[in-house]
Order: C-alpha cells, then sequence, then structure tokens
C-alpha cells in the first residue's frame, strides 16, 4: 500500500525540469527581484516545454494527458527551487486553463483553451480579496442575476498576470453559493488597479481588480467548478513550491556551512550549526510527505481538503522557518543581498498570506 | 532520411567521482547518470535535421546494462522515434562499440550516423571514427554545422579548426561526430516524455548479434589523480628564490 518511488514519466518530468529552473530560472531570479520584471521569452519556454498545455485535448491544441495531482506538486517543487515568483509567474495561466478544463461547459472549454494550446497565452484568477477576514468558503465580491446576465461586484487583490491576462476566472458569492465566472479583460466595470508593492516575490507583478456592475452572460459561468476541490488544488501547488523554496535554502545553508570555516574547522561541524541543518533537512521532507499524501489523495478522488489545508498550513509555517534558520547559517552573509538567503526569506513570508496563486 | 544516434550512458558531468578502493572503477552508488552530452549534441541534431526533412526517423543506440534504458528514454522523450538497446554485461571498448554499431547499421541502413565525438568518461574518442572505417564511409569529426541538401544526397559539415573553418563535403551514407557548439540540446517536454512510453525499444543480446573477441582495450586500474598540495607562503623575496633553486628546482 506504500510506494513513494517515482514512476520513469515523473522522473524524467522532474529532470527536465530541474535542468530548466538551474539553467534558466535560477541564474535570472536576483535580476528578476531586483528590476520586477520577468522576461517573457521565459513563457515561451515554459510553453515549449507543455508547462500548461499537455492536459489540453487534442482538439484545443493540447496532448489529452490525464492530469496528477502528485507530478503537478513535482513540477511546482523544482520550479520554486529555481526561483518562487517565476514559478508563480510560469504557473498563474493554469489557475484559468484548469479551471476550465474540470468545470468548464464544453463551449467554453471551445471559446478558450485553444489559445493554450497554441503558444504563451496569458489568463488568471483572482481569488483573494483585500480583506482582513477573507474567508475562500464566503467571497465578498458578489454575483447577482440580471435577466440572462449575472452583475459582478467587488474588489480583489493579489491578482498574478493581471496586466497582461485576457480573462480571468473570478470566484463570487451568488445567492445559491459560491461560484466561478469566466471574466474577459475588455468588460465594462472591470479596473485593473496599480501594482501592489509586495515585501516578496518581487518580480512577479500582482494587481488588484475592482468589479463594478461587471455584466457578463450566464454562458461565462462555469458550470461544474467543484470550488473546494480547485483551491485544494491550489493548496497543494502551494505547498509543493514552499516545498522547493525550502530545499533551495536548506541546501545553500548546509553547502555555506561545508565550506565556511571558523575556528579551523567547517561550521558545518559545530554542533549549532549541524542540528540547525538537521532540523531544516526533516522540515524539508516533511512539507513535501504533507505535500503528496494531499495531491495523491487529489489524484484517486478521495476527499483531500483536511490534507490540502494541513500541508498548506504546515508549508507556510515551515517554510519561513527554513529561509530563517538558513539566514542564521550564513550569519552576516545572509543579510546582505549578493547572496540569495535574503530573498527568499521574504518570498517564504508569502506563503501565508497569498493563497490561490497557483494550482496544480 | 533515416538517422542513427548512438548514444552512451555516463555519469553526470556535474558530478563529484570517487574512484572505488581497489581502482577496479568508479562508485557508482547515488551517481547521476545521463547522456553523454556529445551525444545529446548528436541527438538533438539529429531532431533539427528531422524537422527540416518530412519523413525522416530518428533511431538512437545504447550498449550496456538495462539501466541505459533510462537514457534511451531520455532520448526518446525529446522526440527520437525508436530505441535499439543492445545488452552487455560489462562495459564494451571502443573497439566492441564500433562493431556493435556497424552490425546495426547493417540492419537498419541508416543514410546518416550521428554520434558524439567523444564519451566524456573514457575520453577515447574513437567510435565514431571506427564505424567509418569498418564500412569504408566517408565521415567528419567535430562538427560544428551540419547542412543537408535538399535531396538528402549530399552533407556540408563545418569543422572548427585551427586558425579558421573547415567546410567538408560528401554524398550520403555518412558518418558524422558532433562538437560542443554545434547546437543547445532541447529539454524533454512534459508531452514528449508521456509519448515516449508508447514509444519502442527493442532490446538485443549482444550474442545475438554475432560478434567475435573485438576487444582490443582492457582497463587495467583506475586511480584517482594526486591531491594537489597546499601552497606555501614565503616572507622573503630572497627566501621565494632559494626555495625555487633548492626545493622545486627550476631555477
Amino acid at each position: 500500500m506504500f510506494d513513494l518511488e517515482l514512476t520513469d514519466e515523473q522522473k524524467l518530468i522532474r529532470d527536465t525540469i530541474v535542468s530548466f529552473a538551474s539553467e534558466k530560472v535560477r541564474p535570472i531570479a536576483r535580476e528578476c527581484d531586483e528590476t520586477g520584471t520577468i522576461p517573457a521569452s521565459l513563457q515561451t519556454q515554459a510553453f515549449e516545454l507543455g508547462l500548461i498545455h499537455s492536459p489540453l485535448a487534442e482538439a484545443h491544441g493540447g496532448f489529452g494527458e490525464i492530469r496528477s495531482a502528485v507530478t503537478g506538486a513535482i513540477v511546482a517543487e523544482e520550479l520554486a527551487f529555481g526561483d518562487l515568483s517565476i514559478s508563480l509567474y510560469l504557473l498563474a495561466p493554469r489557475l484559468f486553463a484548469y479551471a476550465l478544463i474540470d468545470g468548464g461547459s464544453e463551449e467554453q472549454r471551445a471559446r478558450f483553451l485553444p489559445a493554450f494550446g497554441a503558444g504563451p497565452y496569458s489568463a488568471s484568477a483572482a481569488v483573494v480579496e483585500p480583506r482582513f477576514d477573507f474567508d475562500t468558503s464566503s467571497f465578498a465580491t458578489t454575483a447577482r442575476r440580471d435577466g440572462n446576465n449575472w452583475i459582478l461586484d467587488g474588489e480583489k487583490c493579489l491578482v498574478p498576470l493581471a496586466a497582461e491576462a485576457s480573462a480571468f476566472v473570478v470566484l463570487a458569492a451568488t445567492p445559491e453559493g459560491s461560484a466561478a465566472f469566466i471574466v474577459e479583460r475588455d468588460r465594462a466595470g472591470l479596473v485593473i488597479g496599480e501594482r501592489e508593492k509586495n515585501m516578496g516575490i518581487k518580480a512577479l507583478a500582482t494587481h488588484p481588480l475592482s468589479l463594478k456592475g461587471v455584466s457578463i452572460p450566464e454562458s461565462n459561468r462555469l458550470p461544474d467548478l467543484d470550488l473546494p476541490r480547485w483551491l485544494d488544488h491550489g493548496r497543494v501547488a502551494n505547498a509543493a513550491m514552499a516545498c522547493g523554496l525550502a530545499r533551495g535554502c536548506f541546501e545553500f545553508a548546509r553547502d555555506y556551512a561545508k565550506e565556511r570555516k571558523a575556528f579551523g574547522v567547517p561550521i558545518a561541524q559545530k554542533q549549532a550549526v549541524a542540528f540547525m541543518l538537521a532540523d531544516m533537512a526533516i522540515e524539508v521532507d516533511a512539507i513535501r510527505l504533507l505535500t503528496w499524501e494531499a495531491a495523491w489523495r487529489l489524484d484517486t478522488g478521495l476527499p483531500a481538503t483536511t490534507e490540502s489545508a494541513r500541508a498548506s498550513r504546515y508549508a507556510a509555517s515551515s517554510t519561513l522557518r527554513v529561509a530563517d534558520n538558513a539566514l542564521q547559517v550564513l550569519g552576516g552573509h545572509g543579510y546582505i543581498r549578493d547572496y540569495p538567503v535574503e530573498l527568499w526569506l521574504r518570498n517564504a513570508r508569502g506563503f501565508s498570506t497569498f493563497e490561490g496563486l497557483a494550482t496544480v | 532520411m533515416k538517422i542513427l544516434v548512438p548514444l552512451k550512458r555516463v555519469p553526470d558531468p556535474q558530478t563529484n567521482i570517487q574512484v572505488r578502493p581497489d581502482g577496479s572503477g568508479i562508485v557508482t552508488d547515488n551517481v547521476k547518470f545521463v547522456i553523454n552530452p556529445f551525444c545529446e549534441i548528436a541527438v538533438e541534431e539529429a531532431l533539427r535535421l528531422k524537422e527540416k526533412q518530412a519523413e525522416s526517423e530518428v533511431i538512437v543506440l545504447s550498449i550496456g546494462g538495462k539501466e541505459c534504458q533510462e537514457q534511451l528514454r531520455t532520448a526518446l522523450a525529446m522526440g527520437a522515434d525508436r530505441a535499439i538497446l543492445v545488452l552487455a554485461e560489462v562495459p564494451v571498448d571502443p573497439a566492441t562499440a564500433a562493431a556493435v554499431i556497424h552490425k546495426i547499421i547493417e540492419q537498419e541502413q541508416p543514410m546518416l550516423v550521428l554520434a558524439g565525438k567523444q564519451s566524456i568518461d573514457d575520453d577515447a574518442g574513437q567510435t565514431g571514427q571506427l564505424v567509418a572505417s569498418m564500412l569504408d564511409w566517408p565521415q567528419a569529426t567535430c562538427a560544428s554545422k551540419i547542412d543537408i541538401s535538399a535531396d538528402g544526397g549530399e552533407i556540408t559539415v563545418m569543422r572548427e579548426v585551427d586558425g579558421g573553418l573547415e567546410s567538408l563535403a560528401f554524398a550520403l551514407p555518412g558518418l558524422v561526430t558532433t562538437d560542443l557548439r554545434l547546437n543547445e540540446p532541447r529539454y524533454a517536454s512534459l508531452p514528449g516524455i508521456m509519448k515516449a512510453r508508447k514509444k519502442e525499444m527493442r532490446e538485443v543480446p549482444l550474442a545475438e548479434l554475432g560478434l567475435g573477441a573485438t576487444e582490443k582495450v582492457k582497463m587495467v586500474a583506475i586511480t584517482a589523480p594526486t591531491k594537489r598540495q597546499a601552497g606555501k607562503k614565503v616572507e622573503s623575496v630572497a627566501e621565494l628564490v632559494s626555495l625555487l633553486h633548492t626545493e622545486a628546482k627550476i631555477i
């Protein structure tokens, strides 16, 4: 009943993402953070890898692959090992595409998905709301019926790709419960606000969305989206990325501690540091195991809300701890921007905040 | 056009290699293995030629244990059409590798064989040339650019030589070995990886090829290079000159 061995395909996928992350992502991570931009050419490369469109139906330009949350978690971990901002940037279109694959009508899929199969295509989702009591089970953004149309009102924030996305999946409360709607960029009443000034993930632009009486037809409501399940997928993706980030911090601190000498020996041989590193390694594995358990439940069709919430919650606090300890191992070097750890620590802080920026 | 690419499984060049205490080889536990980088460049070039010429087929070939399936699978995921694995229990020398490739060429009749110029483990750099000579085929080594005529009959190969570029052309069939700057190999894409599962991988036991004794080289022992000695700090120029004279004996 218990087997954590990756399949041959998963190993190959991991190899591909490992190479991509180490050769194309990590070398530019610092510059992206400093400039607050990510080169669009990376999206083309991500398209060539099939990061978004491989599970699309062949009729929509995809390859009809069966989606696996476990494989998705492996991909997300390795990408985030490269860089969290870039990872979120590249995977954000999944928020839109996978919502349509899972819960869209045949007409909606035919209308929107072929663009994802034809080339890099920017679309996103608006989940988070700028209020202290934000709760994914009761949105303050509302949708009310108006004849054959829906009228959307509310405020969203932390929307990735908002500056360039052609369409958004917007989550809102209806009299019958929460629902998801497709809102095209050019709908009257949709205002994309000024770029948010975030502490971490600074390379990724996020914007607030304001919806003021946005009218969309009934045909833009996703008829079959299991919203809690879709959010579970998001939490698993976040946890997997946290794992990648934490692993990056741990490995960097470990290698540093083996090189850096104090009192004639590498500091890794000092118990105060060695114990810290051992605890970091355990945290990384713990995040991964919780993530894989939740992902496996998603893949097998079992209820996964508890497990994905647990993984996401544990990952958020644990990653921050690992990043903080990595910085401590580096001492003064951890605090300066010549080393990547301060960047990772700023990014790690976001995990407890930005639910809904990714999905597996 | 049919293109055959022989490829070798080698330790990842990023790996820290350790020699076994008895000198019989290297420690392979926890060592990641990859396609030899020059062979990977050959696979990439074959795929690019295939993209230019419709109805081409790229066959990849490896010699070794079952574990070589990993590298063949990677090549299939990059886009090769099918794979052949010649099962050999022990590592083979360049002469045997060439004899095996020769046999497979007789079976498959490719128009072009693209091989890496050398493998990064043994650095023998002989296999490609041996194969060409066995077949009495034209060959060009260390290609930095390859062009094939529209009718697929002739190949032009650019080589980086001392003082400039050398251009060679010959009629196919023939053999070309690849150099580092020929191309930058692609990553296996996610859909490519899933498709690779359904592609053919034929296994041929070495004995089935009916080769006689082909081993020409015997590996006697492997030793690690001696560790670099720590440097010395001297107090004065006079001391340095004196040490260079008495200890290093170079002045």
